[in-house]
């Protein structure tokens, strides 16, 4: 896994809030294919920084680079187009819309057909279309059979939460990103659902091809998948390395304040 | 330069001015607490000047007063007052608090079916026409003068009263505890009622007290202009709503600050801008539009920063 | 190790998750059915259930008919299909909406009426309306773009506004460039505008007139539809849900928005040129709030985002205002209607047959009161004849000079009316016959008469508060789950 190209960058990154300063000049190399973990305790600013990743958030100062190229500044619907997509800490799904819907619509950025060749339906807006579902279908695939069938017409507000999770993962997939940005993937999970997580998120780098980063709380997971870990707390990365390393580094015990030891047995 | 019509159109936008600024506390303080713009506002205004109209006749009429000018005129404003501000606790009983929990719109439409009601119903029992106040002789039509500046007793009246009143409500949200409740369920409803506050509470003295300021604008309207009819709520709720986002919805200086630009710029447009009167309106859209674009929490509001 | 995906829910777990809590209505039984039924048709197929019984309607009824009921409900529906674009499928509160229905029609006028000697063809002027408003709508979406919910409808608020203003003073303002023009005809409007004239066929006729409004809105309707279930159509639905998700799922926000503005504004731009040539005349005080008014009563009524609903919700909307007009109809409505709610609201039978027993003797007791006492409250009349209106004489009171006393009578009913809810039960069942003797009697003395203008307006705010304390999503809208 090493030895593989820089896909994103970020250096010196700056972003304060009024008086706050959440995030202070962090510098972060993701390679291609690598899973990095990002750990912290709450307020660390992990979300904010997947913020500004995805282009929520405008960083003060800085640089971001997708493959070489900056994406401050630029639209966040451009910046999944070019290849960043991310699931939400609170779920944001598309609750009125079917499962089904909810992976199709995260390909508009792919597709072409306007408005007024889908009002008349045309040869090829009719082929584009078939394509849309037949990447849904492959993407809500990737989940064995929980995301199949009669469920790709059910609203999504009925679905359990766990399903309502990977209803998220599969729409991130279905914008044809090659980065995932996965915020507390296992949030809430019970332990048979959190070894299903940590499974797919493996499965996604291995068939999938992409490179991923985590924001995760539990430590099961992380050292179950991440080739890295990084650690902030209050915007400053304090450690960098892998699980072992990280979870043993004094100063992210302090941070998490009480944890002795990262119990992973 | 003409100072004359200066000081003319000055106070004219002063007190056209203190008038807005009553509406739009009233679209503030509700919009600060549910998020809601409240389109029945203006049509609240409006009641509020027949309740003055008929305080007035029943208590002899502008020629005939059962009591001095003084306190014909101090009953009108309380009687208005009171009664809009009984409306205004029944309008947010009956068509918005069912409604607290549905999606946003809703509370919207049944806004404006209230103000059509309003409306229609002010049409039914008080008629098309317009009404004459007819308090020239009651107050003193003299117009006074400083130099070049005259200005009339309404006038006056209206500036003052709106001042008094609005200093009242900062004392009051600023220091009282109900102002402090009031403040904090502004800023998230679900933790205030559980501290403790009694959030529906709260939420009908805010349109008590909006509703009671629209009122008493009513009845100044009235005592200034002279005529009021059943129309009048809907450009005057427009211009008060512009108001109220000009100087930043929610914030109560802000209210008073946007009143005093529209009204101001709407009489300097009268007198100075090409075709003033016709498009006097559309000139202070056009502000509206100008600060919505520049920025769009208004002067003295907070850009609301949304947890992601 | 693939499985066969499971073909029909597992009993237990997933629809008895939707269906509990009422978040999707299972209907059973005929409704079920019907509704099942439905759903399966193609889009196409589901126009036709209402294009051919509406197309059969000039057959059997007169002229005079087809005008007043037919073509304007056609005309709404085409508008309230262009404002749903914008409200029901982009979620975009859009209050300056009928200012572009009256751009298109002061725009076909300007085209084609004597105001400027022009007469154009319908082929040529309609696709040039179509497009300059457009283009407007283009204009007003653009500082539209960063603004969301109430921002926004002020925003089309004022437009609306400004347009109405422009268009009621156009005939007194000196243009830069052309000089003193009566572009819009001030306060009269553009009159003699000409009929539809389509490569030398002229639709003339109300008749002619009906059936292209119809084929118009069967196209529109079939055209949604299918941007409903397209790559477009997603994108506004996940806008309307969530825009910060929609943003971040490659959907351009701003630029769907203003998509959405133009096209609602090119549908109303689009009506309007065929609305001035069957007014024959564009008028300010058509394209103002009461229009808006309506359009939005019919969404409301129809459901936000619901095709069908809204054809439905035009339907009632502008045939129900023309049959209040006269007293004869209006009154089966009004009691029809309250004798509806009571049947809806007060089970077991027994409860109902006391209440209306109760206002029966309540009422003939008043009366009776009143004549030996005061016989001026008994002095009057009732409006019209006929047995009903007869036998009301020796029932409810009609005092000779209503209006002061039926004023009253009105105000108290609204307080009344505010604090009938806060009662207890008890309270509710004694109170309910005075409270329904009241309302008979301020419909009868009041309402009755003015049912030509206020009244109607009233029962429509009335209605429209109701409508959303009992079913915030319309009557065919589907209930949303809300992100709060």
């Amino acid at each position: 896994m090493t030895g593989e190209a820089t896909l994103l960058e970020l250096k010196a990154v700056d972003k304060s809030f009024g008086g706050l300063r959440v995030i202070a000049d962090l510098d972060l190399v993701v390679k291609e294919h690598e899973i990095v973990s990002v750990i912290g305790p709450n307020g660390a600013g992990k979300t904010t920084l997947f913020n500004l990743i995805t282009g929520i958030y405008r960083p003060d100062s800085g640089e971001i680079q997708l493959d070489g190229r900056n994406l401050v500044g630029v639209a966040p619907h451009k910046i999944t187009e070019l290849g960043i997509a991310r699931t939400f800490q609170t779920l944001r799904l598309f609750l009125n819309m079917t499962v089904k819907e909810n992976v199709m619509a995260a390909q508009y950025g792919h597709t072409k057909v306007g408005v007024l060749r889908s009002m008349v339906r045309t040869p090829g807006a009719r082929r584009e279309e078939k394509e849309i579902h037949r990447l849904a279908e492959e993407k809500l695939r990737f989940f064995g059979d929980r995301l199949m069938g009669y469920r790709w017409d059910q609203f999504a507000y009925s679905l359990s939460y766990a399903n309502r999770r990977r209803l998220e993962i599969a729409r991130a997939m279905a914008t044809q990103a090659r980065i995932l940005l996965l915020d507390e993937p296992a949030a809430g999970m019970n332990p048979r659902e959190t070894h299903e997580i940590t499974e797919l998120i493996g499965k996604l780098r291995e068939d999938g091809g992409y490179t991923i980063l985590v924001i995760e709380h539990d430590m099961h997971v992380v050292e179950g998948i991440s080739d890295r870990v990084v650690a902030l707390d209050h915007g400053i990365k304090i450690a960098e390395g892998s699980f072992e390393a990280v979870a043993t580094d004094p100063r992210v015990i302090e941070a998490y304040l009480g944890l002795r030891k990262a119990e992973t047995k | 330069m003409n100072w004359s019509l200066f000081f003319d159109l000055t106070v004219s936008g002063l007190t056209l001015g203190s008038l807005y600024a009553l509406i739009a506390l009233g679209y503030s303080l509700v919009y600060g607490i549910l998020k809601l713009l409240n389109f029945a506002h203006g049509d609240v205004y409006m009641i509020g000047a027949f309740i003055g109209w008929y305080v007035l006749h029943a208590l002899g009429g502008p020629l005939n007063p059962t009591f001095t000018g003084g306190v014909v005129l101090l009953l009108m404003f309380i009687i208005a007052m009171l009664g809009c501000g009984v409306l205004g606790v029944a309008i947010e009983r009956f068509a918005y608090r069912p409604l607290r929990n549905a999606p946003r719109i809703a509370p919207l439409i049944s806004a404006l079916g209230v103000s059509i009601f309003l409306q229609n119903s002010a049409l039914l029992v008080f008629g098309a026409g317009f009404r004459d106040y007819d308090t020239f002789d009651l107050i003193g039509v003299k117009t006074h003068n400083i130099g070049q500046l005259f200005f009339s007793v309404p006038q006056l009246l209206t500036v003052i009263t709106s001042i008094c009143l609005m200093v009242a409500l900062t004392v009051f949200v600023a220091r009282s505890r109900l102002g402090k409740a009031m403040r904090s369920t502004s800023f998230d409803r679900e933790a205030a009622s559980m501290m403790g506050i009694d959030v529906d509470r709260v939420i009908s003295v805010t349109f008590f007290i909006g509703s009671a300021l629209a009122g008493a604008a009513g009845v100044m309207f009235g005592l200034v202009f002279g005529q009021i009819y059943h129309f009048m709520g809907f450009i005057a709720g427009l211009k008060g709503f512009t108001a109220a986002v000009i100087g930043g919805i929610g914030s109560i200086p802000g209210a008073m600050l946007g009143g005093l630009i529209v009204g101001l710029g709407e009489s300097y447009a009268t007198g100075y801008l090409p075709q003033g009167s016709t498009f006097q309106n559309l000139y202070v859209f056009a502000l509206l539009i100008l600060v919505i674009l520049v920025r769009p929490s208004g002067l003295l509001g907070k850009a609301a920063l949304q947890k992601v | 190790m693939e499985q066969q995906p499971p073909d029909t829910p597992r009993i237990g777990v997933d629809e008895w998750v939707a269906s509990v809590e009422g978040k999707r209505e299972r209907y059973t039984g005929v409704r079920g059915a019907l509704a099942r039924e439905w759903e399966r048709l193609p889009p196409p197929a589901r126009v036709l259930v209402f294009a051919i019984p509406a197309a059969l309607f000039p057959l059997v009824t007169t002229d005079g008919n087809v005008f007043r009921y037919g073509l304007f409900t056609l005309v709404y529906a085409l508008l309230a299909l262009g404002l749903n674009i914008v409200v029901g499928f982009a979620g975009l509160l859009d209050l300056g909406y009928v200012a572009f229905f009256g751009c298109g029609a002061y725009l076909y006028a300007i085209l084609a009426s004597p105001q400027f000697g022009n007469h154009w063809q319908a082929e040529a002027a309609i696709p040039v309306v179509v497009v300059f408003t457009a283009i407007v709508g283009l204009l007003v979406g653009l500082p539209s773009r960063r603004l969301f919910g109430d921002y926004l409808a002020i925003l089309t608020l004022f437009f609306g506004q400004a347009f109405v203003i422009f268009v009621n003073n156009a005939n007194r303002i000196d243009f830069p460039i052309f000089g003193h023009t009566d572009l819009t005809g001030g306060s009269n409007g553009i009159a003699n505008i000409d009929p539809l004239n389509f490569f030398g066929y002229t639709i003339d006729s109300t008749k002619k007139q009906y059936y292209f409004l119809l084929i118009s809105v069967a196209l529109v309707l079939i055209l949604l539809m299918f941007v409903n279930e397209s790559r477009t159509g997603r994108a506004w639905r996940a806008l309307r849900e969530d825009p910060l998700a929609a943003e971040v799922m490659s959907i351009p926000v701003n630029r769907l928005k203003l998509l959405a503005f133009v096209c609602g504004a090119a549908t109303a731009g689009f009506t309007g040129a065929i609305y001035g040539t069957i007014a024959t005349a564009a008028l300010p005080g058509d394209y103002d709030v009461g229009l808006l008014i309506t359009i939005y009563a019919i969404m409301i009524l129809g459901g936000f985002g619901s095709i069908m609903g809204i054809v439905v919700g035009a339907i009632v909307v502008s045939s129900v205002p023309e049959l209040l007009r006269s007293s004869a109809n209006a009154r089966p409505l009004f009691y029809g209607a309250i004798l509806l709610a009571l049947l809806v609201k007060l089970r077991p039978w027994r409860l109902l047959a006391a209440e209306l027993g109760g206002l029966l003797v309540l009422g003939f007791g008043i009366h009776a009161i009143a004549a030996a006492a005061y016989p001026r409250l008994v002095d009057g009349e009732s409006i019209g004849s006929g047995v009903f209106a007869q036998g009301l004489d020796h029932w409810m009171l009609f005092p000779k000079n209503p209006v002061k006393i039926a004023d009253v009578a009105y105000i108290l009913l609204v307080a009344a009316i505010v604090v009938y809810p806060q009662l207890s039960r008890l309270w509710r069942a004694v109170l309910l016959p005075p409270l329904l003797y009241l309302v008979m009697f301020v419909w009868e003395n009041l309402l009755l008469v003015h049912i030509g203008g206020a009244t109607r307006l009233i029962l429509l705010g009335a209605l429209l508060v109701a409508l959303m304390n009992v079913r915030p999503q319309g009557l065919f809208g589907t209930a949303t789950v809300e992100i709060v």
